[in-house]
């Protein structure tokens, strides 16, 4: 049985009986020793009397009294309509724009230092995200839109555009698409490619090579490892949380504390380093700051109570 | 003793007006309702323990870090941990936002609010706590008026008290029948 609910029930008591015409100074003094007892008593008793003289309102109704309803309606505030317009306007500007103009661009270049993420706008409308330790290089000459990922993770909302194909290189993949929401990753030799919006291609980039294309599609994702690559149905959510990092959160579902180490590597230059075997088998979840090592390690003290030892370059986890 | 006072208005000034989202907040972080009510008195009891009214610049904060604590130390308790709950505790306690007026209730809003609560009771409590709080009536009178023992008169008038209170303080107006052997949480009638 809760201890507190019984402890509340007592409180209840003291306070119906205090209201009775027999209430005497005996009486008083019982409940008085009654609170001295315990601040748990102290704290559901005055709980208890605050609320339920709050209720004492109610005899302001006795003879019935009527109570105007509560105001629902506000009025609308004019400035946001006149905003929503303003915004509808710039997209239609911004729309005629970029259809107006046939994309020749020069060449881009984008790398990004470690634990740093940057937006950029491309010629053609598309907007990419860079992610940590990442470079990037686009080009769009003759009205070809192609974008090479040397290094680390982006994110592209690409403008739809059907004559001119949107085409990502990484790691030997090749990556088409006419107009979606997708992210693609290099890890090593490893490629990985997840679909929020619409749909992508991915193929060898190497022609003689290019047997197999993949088409895949939101909540998809797809990962490319030499000659093999492994598509995994993943939830939208999911596909979501692996984004997380635009925000500047990594998010994860029951992953290893390795897994979860090597994440938080890609963003520091402080590294999560693991003492055992042991630890890093162990299973977490839950969102975090990419960046703050210390709110993530202070929580495997508080939670699992493993030992934190910080040093120079790092931080060494041990159970 | 007047330090006893001094600590008990600032409860009530300024921590139980947070109950709602207090309850919330630990709802979102124990998966077992149950345990909920015993958490909430937990903080209470560690917030009045160490309470020094006159040096807190920020009672909100003071609250919300003991709920987080209290919420870890449970969850060592139970050896079995879920690393999830306790990773957000530490972003969630934050980002709650609550506005003036919400905290504190005006007389009409306290009306109207117990009269909601009021209605939500099942009509034999709604009944008794209507008798005393409108028309004034003690437990005697109230149990000659409705034919049925004192006893019964008393049990559902604590029983409403603890319902209207929670309600009062931002809750739901549920019927807790502790002392039931079957221990059965009853939702109030509509």
């Amino acid at each position: 049985m809760s201890p507190a609910r019984d402890i509340e029930q007592q409180a209840a008591h003291w306070l119906v009986a205090r209201e009775q015409p027999g209430w005497s100074a005996e009486d008083a003094r019982a409940l008085e020793g009654w609170l001295d007892d315990s601040v748990a008593h102290k704290a559901a008793f005055w709980r208890l009397e605050a609320g339920w003289g709050a209720a004492d309102r109610l005899a302001a109704t006795r003879g019935g009294v009527p109570i105007a309803p509560a105001p629902h309606w506000t009025k609308a505030p004019i400035w946001a309509l006149a905003a929503s317009l303003v915004m509808v306007c710039m997209a239609v500007l911004a729309l005629w724009h970029f259809t107006a103009n046939e994309v020749d661009a020069p060449a881009i270049r984008v790398a990004t230092a470690v634990g740093v993420h940057r937006q950029v706008a491309l010629a053609d409308g598309s907007a990419v995200t860079v992610n940590t330790a990442s470079t990037l290089r686009a080009a769009f000459t003759s009205g070809q839109r192609q974008v090479w990922l040397d290094r680390g993770e982006a994110y592209f909302e690409v403008a739809h555009d059907k004559r001119h194909p949107f085409v990502v290189f990484a790691g030997g993949r090749k990556v088409t698409v006419l107009g979606t929401k997708f992210s693609v990753r290099r890890d090593g030799d490893t490629v990985t490619v997840a679909v929020v919006e619409g749909r992508v291609r991915v193929e060898a980039s190497d022609p003689a090579t290019a047997g197999r294309a993949a088409i895949i599609t939101a909540g998809d994702v797809a990962i490319a490892r030499g000659q093999s690559m492994l598509l995994a149905d993943r939830s939208e959510q999911r596909v979501q949380d692996a984004l997380a990092w635009r925000r500047g959160v990594l998010t994860f579902d029951q992953v290893t504390l390795e897994q979860a180490a090597h994440e938080f590597n890609r963003y520091n230059r402080r590294q999560i380093r693991l003492g055992d075997a042991q630890v890093a088998r162990l299973r977490i979840g839950g969102s975090f700051e990419a960046t703050n090592i210390d709110a993530f390690t202070r929580l495997l003290h508080d939670a699992f109570g493993l030992r934190v030892a910080n040093d120079s370059d790092g931080v060494t986890i041990k159970s | 003793m007047t330090d006893d006072a001094a600590i008990k208005q600032w409860f009530i000034r300024e921590v139980l007006p947070l109950e709602r989202d207090l309850v919330r907040f630990i709802t979102r972080h124990c998966r077992d309702g149950a345990d909920v009510l015993d958490l909430r008195q937990e903080v209470y009891e560690r917030a009045l323990t160490g309470a020094q009214p006159n040096g807190l610049r920020s009672t909100r904060g003071y609250v919300f870090t003991i709920a987080r604590n209290v919420l870890i130390d449970r969850a060592r308790r139970a050896k079995i941990v879920s690393f999830e709950q306790i990773a957000d505790i530490d972003m969630v306690g934050y980002d709650m936002d609550l506005s003036a007026e919400d905290r504190h209730m005006t007389a009409r809003d306290e009306l109207r609010r117990a009269m909601l609560g009021l209605e939500q009771l099942p009509p034999r409590c709604r009944e008794v706590v209507r008798l005393r709080k409108v028309e004034g009536l003690s437990i005697r009178e109230t149990a000659d008026r409705m034919g049925v023992s004192h006893h019964t008169i008393e049990r559902q008038l604590t029983l409403g008290l603890r319902a209207l209170t929670n309600f009062m303080l931002g809750g739901e107006a549920r019927i807790n029948r502790s002392t039931d052997a079957t221990g059965v949480t009853q939702k109030a009638e509509r």
